[in-house]
C-alpha cells in the first residue's frame, strides 16, 4: 500500500508541476544557459589578448617580446589607442615607461596595464606555476557551468516547489491528506524526490552540454552529490516557506530575501575582486565552493558532508512540524 | 461505534474550545451535531478523526481507545466529507478520485464511474478539469471521494452545502442508503432540514458544552405545547381556531362546513436549538 500510495503522489506531484509549467520552464532555463555559455561567454572568454603599443623612439626596451607593436609618435599612438579601445599603450619615450590607455577609460586598468609591462621583459628564467590541467576555455565553462547550476538550484528551483504547495494549501487538498491512510512524510518526501530528480536530471544536461561528454561524465558523480545537498535544503527551504507563509504574494517577499542571501555575496565574492573577510561564515558560499570543487576535482571535506546532512534533517524536521500543524487547520 | 467521555480540549491558555463533552453514536446510526459557527463541531471532529491530538477526557471508535484507533488501519475505515470541496483543480474528477482512491487497499474501493454516476455528475464533465465545475459539481465530486473508500465509518461536514434542491433530495438519499449498508454517518451541520429528515438523533453543541441529546422527534415533542391550528369554512366564512390536540380526539369539537387544513404547533429543530443554547444557528 505504501508504495501505491508513494507512486500516486509522485504521478500527481509530475502533473501540477507540469500543470504549472515548471518543467517547460525548466527547459527554457536550460537552453538560455547553454546559448549563454556556447554562444556568448565562451566567444567572449576566447578573446585575443590585449594588443600593447610601444612608443619607444630611443629603443630602451631591448627585451620587449615580439607581439608588442612599435608605433613611430605618440600621435600614432594615440590613433592605435582610438581604434582599438582595448589596448595598452606604452610610452618609454620619457625614460621610465608610461602606461597610457584610451582617453574614454576614467581609471588604470590595472591588470591590462601589468599585462603590458610584463610583455616587455623576456619569459625566460619564469617558470609560471601549474594550476590545474584544464584548457582556459575548460576552466571558463567549468567556472561558468558552476555559477549557473548554483544559481538556478538556489534561486529558480524551489520557487516552484513553493509554488506548487501554495496552490494545494490554495486548492486546500492538503488538508485531505490529513484523513488519507498515509504516512504523513511521504506527501514531503514525493515532492522532494520529484524536485531532486527534476534538479539532477538539469545538472547532468547542463553539464554535458556545456563541458562536454567526456570531462562533463568525468565530474559528473561531484557534481550530482553536491547538486542533491543543495537541491534538498532549498526545496526544503521552499517548503518551509510555503508552509508558514499565508499567502504566494508574502512568499514573493521571502523568496527576494532567502534568494539575494543566499546568491548574491557568493556571486560577487567568487566573480569580482570584492573580498569579504566575513563570507566565510555565509553558508552558501561553502555550498558553492563545494559544487565549484566538484567541478575542478577538487577533494570536499567530510565536516562538510557531515554539515550538509545536519541541516537537511533539521529541515526536514522543521518542515515536517509545519506540514502537520497545517493539515489540522481550519477550512 | 463513537464514544466520548468528558472531551475537553484547548487551543492555549483560555481558548477552551470543548468543555467535557459525552456522546455516544451507534453502529449504523445517523448523528446530527449541530451548533453555530465556533461551538466545538470542528474541533470535535478533528479528535474523532484523529487530525488534532492532545485532548483530554477518553474517546472511543470501533470499540479501541482513540490513542490506539487512529491508525492507518482506522483511517482506511473512515470518510470525510469536508466543508469546503477541496479538490485538485487541475484534475478531472475521475483522476482526483482515482488518486484519491490510491490509499486504500484494492478490494476496498468502490468504482469511480458508478459514484459519479450515483452523484448525478454528468458523464461529458467526468475528464474535465475540477476548475471548470459549478460548486454544486464539486461538492457531488467529493462526496465520492468521501465515498470511494467504503467506509464504515462516515464524516460528513454541511453535505448538502452548495447543492440546488434536486441535489440535496440526491444527497439525502445517499446518506440513507450508507445508512441501509451499515454506515455509521457522524453529520455536522447547520441545515435544519437536513438534520430532521436524516438523523435518528440530534446533538445540540453550544460554547463547546452539550445542551441537548435526543431524536429530533422527542426534542421537539418535549417541547411542544400540543396544539393543532384548524382552518374551516362555516357559513359560507373562513375561520381559524387553536385548540389542544387531544380535543381532538373525539373529532372537531365545534361547528363547521368544510375543514381546509390542520396545522401542528409543534416547534421546530430550529426552535429547540434557540431554546437549549439560548443562540442562533447563525
Amino acid at each position: 500500500m505504501m508504495g501505491t500510495g508513494f507512486c500516486a503522489l509522485l504521478k500527481k506531484d509530475c502533473r501540477m508541476l507540469a500543470s504549472g509549467r515548471f518543467f517547460l520552464m525548466a527547459m527554457g532555463f536550460l537552453i538560455l544557459y547553454t546559448a549563454y555559455v556556447n554562444l556568448g561567454y565562451v566567444r567572449f572568454m576566447q578573446m585575443e589578448p590585449y594588443r600593447v603599443y610601444l612608443y619607444d623612439p630611443a629603443g630602451t626596451q631591448e627585451e620587449k617580446q615580439p607581439i608588442v607593436q612599435e608605433v613611430p609618435s605618440l600621435e600614432a599612438m594615440n590613433a592605435a589607442l582610438l581604434a582599438d579601445a582595448n589596448g595598452v599603450g606604452l610610452d618609454a619615450g620619457t625614460g621610465a615607461v608610461r602606461v597610457v590607455l584610451y582617453a574614454g577609460a576614467e581609471h588604470i586598468d590595472q591588470h591590462r596595464a601589468d599585462y603590458a609591462l610584463s610583455l616587455l621583459r623576456p619569459p625566460a628564467g619564469r617558470t609560471p606555476e601549474v594550476l590545474g590541467t584544464n584548457t582556459p576555455e575548460q576552466k571558463a565553462r567549468k567556472e561558468i557551468t558552476c555559477e549557473l547550476l548554483f544559481f538556478e538550484l538556489a534561486a529558480v528551483g524551489f520557487l516552484g516547489i513553493a509554488a506548487v504547495l501554495f496552490k494545494e494549501k490554495g486548492m486546500g487538498v492538503i488538508r485531505v491528506h490529513a484523513i488519507l491512510p498515509l504516512q504523513k512524510e511521504l506527501f514531503l518526501l514525493s515532492k522532494l524526490a520529484v524536485f531532486l530528480l527534476c534538479d539532477l536530471a538539469f545538472a547532468v544536461l547542463l553539464t554535458l552540454l556545456n563541458i562536454g561528454p567526456a570531462d562533463g561524465a568525468a565530474v559528473l558523480p561531484a557534481v550530482l552529490l553536491q547538486t542533491a545537498f543543495l537541491s534538498l535544503v532549498m526545496a526544503l527551504v521552499g517548503l518551509l516557506c510555503a508552509l508558514l507563509l499565508k499567502s504566494f504574494r508574502q512568499f514573493t517577499l521571502a523568496y527576494l530575501a532567502i534568494a539575494v542571501f543566499a546568491a548574491t555575496p557568493v556571486f560577487l565574492s567568487a566573480n569580482t575582486s570584492i573580498k569579504f573577510d566575513w563570507i566565510g561564515y555565509h553558508p552558501f558560499y561553502h555550498v558553492y565552493i563545494g559544487l565549484k570543487n566538484a567541478y575542478f576535482g577538487e577533494a570536499v571535506s567530510s565536516a562538510y558532508y557531515a554539515g550538509a546532512a545536519g541541516v537537511i534533517v533539521l529541515l526536514f524536521l522543521a518542515v515536517r512540524h509545519a506540514f502537520r500543524r497545517e493539515i489540522g487547520k481550519e477550512g | 461505534m463513537i464514544e466520548a467521555k468528558d472531551l475537553t480540549f484547548s487551543y492555549g491558555k483560555g481558548k477552551q474550545a470543548l468543555h467535557g463533552l459525552s456522546f455516544t453514536v451507534e453502529d449504523g446510526e445517523i448523528f446530527g451535531f449541530l451548533g453555530p459557527n465556533g461551538s466545538g463541531k470542528s474541533t470535535t471532529q478533528k479528535i474523532l478523526t484523529g487530525i488534532l491530538k492532545g485532548y483530554g477526557g477518553k474517546v472511543s471508535l470501533f470499540g479501541q481507545d482513540a490513542s490506539a484507533a487512529h491508525g492507518q488501519g482506522f483511517l482506511e475505515k473512515i470518510g470525510v466529507l469536508f466543508e469546503f470541496p477541496y479538490l485538485y483543480a487541475n484534475l478531472s474528477a475521475v483522476d482526483n478520485l482515482h488518486y484519491f482512491a490510491s490509499f486504500y487497499p484494492k478490494g476496498q474501493r468502490r468504482d469511480v464511474g458508478e459514484l459519479l454516476h450515483m452523484l448525478g455528475l454528468e458523464p461529458n464533465f467526468w475528464k474535465k478539469p475540477v476548475s471548470s465545475y459549478s460548486k454544486g459539481m464539486r461538492q457531488r465530486v467529493s462526496m465520492a471521494r468521501a465515498l470511494v473508500s467504503n467506509p464504515r465509518l462516515l464524516f460528513l461536514d454541511e453535505p448538502t452545502s452548495g447543492l440546488d434542491p434536486s441535489g440535496a433530495v440526491l444527497f439525502r438519499k445517499i446518506i440513507e442508503q450508507e445508512r441501509k449498508k451499515g454506515t455509521t454517518v457522524f453529520i455536522t451541520t447547520h441545515n435544519m432540514a437536513d438534520a430532521d429528515l436524516l438523523c435518528d438523533r440530534v446533538a445540540f453543541i453550544s460554547g463547546g458544552r452539550l445542551a441537548a441529546l435526543d431524536t429530533p422527534k422527542r426534542l421537539k415533542e418535549k417541547n411542544s405545547n400540543h396544539r393543532v391550528v384548524i382552518d374551516y369554512l362555516v357559513g359560507g366564512q373562513r375561520k381559524t381556531k387553536t385548540i389542544g390536540a387531544p380535543e381532538l380526539e373525539a373529532g372537531i369539537p365545534f361547528a363547521h362546513d368544510e375543514i381546509i387544513s390542520i396545522h401542528s404547533q409543534e416547534p421546530t429543530l430550529e426552535d429547540m436549538f434557540i431554546r437549549y443554547t439560548g443562540r442562533g444557528l447563525g
